[in-house]
């Protein structure tokens, strides 16, 4: 073998050995999926305790015939969301309504009714317009804050269900009132304003060897959302797991006077090679674990149609160069600092080629194959995670060509990422005392 | 003989700092060649280029008549003045790993034998994070010397050595060169260099002032150096015509002369104010040397 082949694989033997032998990868495998999901974990939690207790609401109608329909919606709504249909686990408070005549002066009992609101003796108060059965309503402007032909008073947050659970039922109270007045049969209203049920299909294809017609399948939320997201989000988490600790590895080694020790027997690109190769191992160790651990618990659970094999393959390329590149940015950043809280302050230039890409999950699974969302995809930095996530939605439709360019792309930019961080490691790894500019960083990446 | 390490011209500058300025130097194979010179005189700088760390932005270095240009060649064995050493690590596995890159081939019996060698054995196990200063040094040597180096480069292989470790390394070393080991060392002590060194050569702001044998260095300053005890110390030398500095060394002096004085006329005046027990005209020391021509703060910054 090659000697400088041979002292850049027992680097990286070593490293890899150090790294999988500590206690703290081995639970930070097992914390690392907790903390990136923890937030999934966090709502499941939040929604298994539903905040049930009862909720006051007063109605001013202004109207006359309104009220009365609208709490007959609203309790409708109470016999049909109140209890989980499963469980039968109250999974929603229940809404309890009183009507209050319309005072004189409005101001004064918008006031009062408030002032119940803020002692908590209401939960929220209703106030509908004399304009409210109007077919078409004034359309009010938002930035406006004079009030609507219906308004809901609360001091609740603007993210609760309460505003959305209320407008329904005004809306459905106002919709029966309006069918009324136009002959409809009461008794007919439930039914005509009943939701149609939409089923959401892939589409239909025909086998090429027998000429059969194959139906659409049904498309599946987990499949659709679930699985992208989750295969983008392990990418993500075993890029980090693997290049991280690089930064502080590096300064550590040079601050422990390791460096030049080792920089006797081998030159710096084989060090810093043999370092990205532990760290890679150490990511494809991770990804092993979570991997053949997702799979069989899918299989266990029946649900193996989920496992997104074809995008696998995939998954290991853009892992391999995602790692190596940010590997190597971290080895050079690194090999400039000379204490590791220095490093931890460069942290987030290494975060960003993952970060970023989380950000933009929504609207790249919005529109997939948008401009926006291919462009993005394509921009080296992001196209593991971008390009990943597109592959990895069924029916996702990326044109054939879009992952081997990112590919290249990446490819690319991976080597020319390695080759600046090679030539500022080799000047910067044996500095002490000042922190290199920008300015030096980027004159040893192009001089060397 | 071949020489071991040929520098010609080589200058290497850190910014506007230059480090090592057109220097040239022959190390013979088989002998011990020590450095000497203040802190960032250029040792150091000199020492990398010639194990292939720093490459010189001019001139030539050559290891046994090749040009290394960056290359890692296990003939040399190097050990930085910084001690690096694995901490987590137990020292027989680091000690393999570190021969191995060297070598490319497995060391393990060369270790096990070092390790015998310096009395470190029941410590093969042990993390070097529970080792003493001391032990962490000798493994530090042992990295250097497995496995069996042509060329052996010591940045300061004595500093913070307790003297039975010193003593240690120090026959170690000869050793090494007894057999046919070219040994490059550089000390902050001078005694060493005097008795360990074959040749000496002196860096000062990047430049070789001094290079040659401890005999043939000392033969261009000539007897101009007088030892003398006398029974009031140091206090009756004050203004002694001729001498041009005291040295105070406790329970004897050194003075040098200025040129042309005359030792029997020195040695009149100082019988005139006191009993003398003793007095030597000889050669500069090395460490005198080395303050004439680093002057007296360089002295002091070299022992501090």
């Amino acid at each position: 073998m090659h000697k400088g082949l041979h002292r850049i694989l027992l680097i990286a033997k070593r490293d890899y050995l150090a790294t999988i032998r500590t206690k703290a990868f081995i639970i930070g495998l097992v914390v690392a999926p907790i903390l990136f999901g923890g937030g999934f974990l966090g709502i499941a939690l939040i929604q298994s305790k539903p905040d049930i207790k009862e909720r006051h609401v007063a109605i001013i109608d202004r109207t006359g015939v309104l009220a009365a329909a609208v709490i007959q919606a609203a309790e409708e709504k109470n016999a049909k969301d109140l209890f989980d249909k499963t469980s039968h686990r109250q999974v929603q408070p229940r809404y309890v309504f009183e009507t209050v005549p319309p005072a004189p002066d409005p101001k004064l009992q918008r006031l009062a009714l408030s002032e119940r609101v803020r002692h908590e003796q209401l939960f929220a108060f209703i106030e509908i317009g004399p304009a409210a059965l109007d077919a078409a309503p004034p359309s009010t402007n938002d930035k406006d804050s004079k009030p609507g032909p219906v308004a809901t008073y609360t001091n609740a947050g603007g993210f609760d269900e309460a505003s959305r659970w209320l407008g329904d039922a005004i809306d459905e109270g106002v919709q029966r009132v309006r069918l009324a007045r136009l002959g409809v049969d009461p008794r007919l209203v439930p039914d005509v304003l009943s939701d149609v049920k939409v089923d959401r299909f892939g589409l239909v294809s025909r086998d090429l060897k027998t000429g059969e017609i194959h139906e659409a399948g049904k498309k599946n939320e987990i499949a659709e959302f679930g699985v992208p997201f989750g295969i983008m989000l392990l990418l993500g988490m075993i890029v980090m797991i693997g290049a991280s600790p690089m930064l502080s590895a590096v300064t550590e080694d040079k601050a422990q006077r390791l460096v030049e020790m080792l920089l006797g027997m081998a030159t710096p690109f084989e060090l810093m090679m043999g370092k990205v190769l532990g760290a890679l191992g150490t990511s494809l160790t991770s990804s092993a674990f979570y991997i053949i651990g997702g799979t069989l618990a899918l299989s266990g659970m029946g649900l193996s149609g989920l496992v997104p094999f074809a995008v696998f393959p995939w998954f290991y390329v853009y892992l391999i160069a995602d790692v190596t590149f940010l590997c190597s940015l971290a080895a050079a950043l690194g090999s400039g600092c000379s204490s590791p809280q220095e490093a931890q302050q460069l942290a987030i230039v290494l975060l960003a080629p993952v970060m970023i890409p989380y950000f933009l999950i929504a609207f790249v699974m919005q529109q997939p194959n948008g401009a926006i969302s291919t462009v993005l995809s394509l921009f080296p930095p992001f196209t593991p995670m971008l390009m990943l996530l597109r592959q990895a939605m069924p029916g996702g439709g990326v044109p054939v060509w879009q992952p081997w360019v990112g590919l290249m792309g990446v490819l690319a930019f991976t080597l020319l990422m390695v080759t600046a961080a090679a030539r500022i490691f080799r000047v910067a790894i044996l500095m002490q005392g000042r922190a290199p500019k920008v300015a030096d960083l980027v004159r040893w990446a192009v001089r060397g | 003989m071949m020489d071991a390490v040929q520098i010609s011209n080589v200058t290497k500058a850190f910014g506007t700092v230059t480090a090592v300025d057109d220097l040239s130097l022959t190390v013979p194979e088989g002998s011990v060649y020590g450095f000497i010179g203040p802190n960032g005189s250029g040792k150091t700088t000199t020492m990398r280029m010639i194990s292939s760390i720093f490459y010189p932005d001019r001139g030539e270095v050559r290891v046994f008549g090749k040009q290394m240009l960056g290359a890692r060649s296990e003939l040399i064995g190097y050990l930085p003045e910084e001690r690096g050493l694995y901490r987590k690590m137990a020292v027989q596995p680091m000690l393999e790993f570190y021969g191995e890159l060297r070598s490319g081939r497995n060391v393990t019996t060369e270790v096990e034998s070092w390790l015998t060698r310096l009395d470190l054995a029941k410590w093969a196990s042990q993390k070097v994070q529970s080792l003493s200063k001391g032990m962490s040094q000798k493994v530090q040597f042992i990295a250097a010397v497995v496995p069996a180096p042509r060329l052996l480069i010591l940045d300061e292989p004595f500093s913070g050595l307790d003297p039975v470790s010193a003593d240690v390394i120090q026959s170690a070393i000869l050793d090494l060169r007894r057999g046919g080991v070219t040994v490059i060392l550089s000390t902050h002590d001078m005694h060493t260099a005097e008795t360990m060194c074959d040749s000496i050569c002196m860096i000062f702001r990047g430049k070789k002032v001094l290079d040659g044998t401890l005999a043939s260095i000392q033969d261009q300053y000539g007897n101009d150096t007088i030892r003398v005890a006398a029974e009031d110390g140091a206090k009756c030398l004050d203004g002694l015509p001729g001498v041009e500095r005291v040295r105070d060394l406790g329970q004897i002096q050194e003075l040098r002369m200025a040129r042309g004085c005359d030792p029997q006329q020195v040695l009149q005046t100082l019988i005139a104010r006191t009993r003398v027990t003793s007095f030597s005209v000889m050669k500069p020391s090395l460490h005198d040397i080395f303050v004439r021509i680093a002057g007296p703060h360089a002295a002091e910054a070299q022992n501090a």
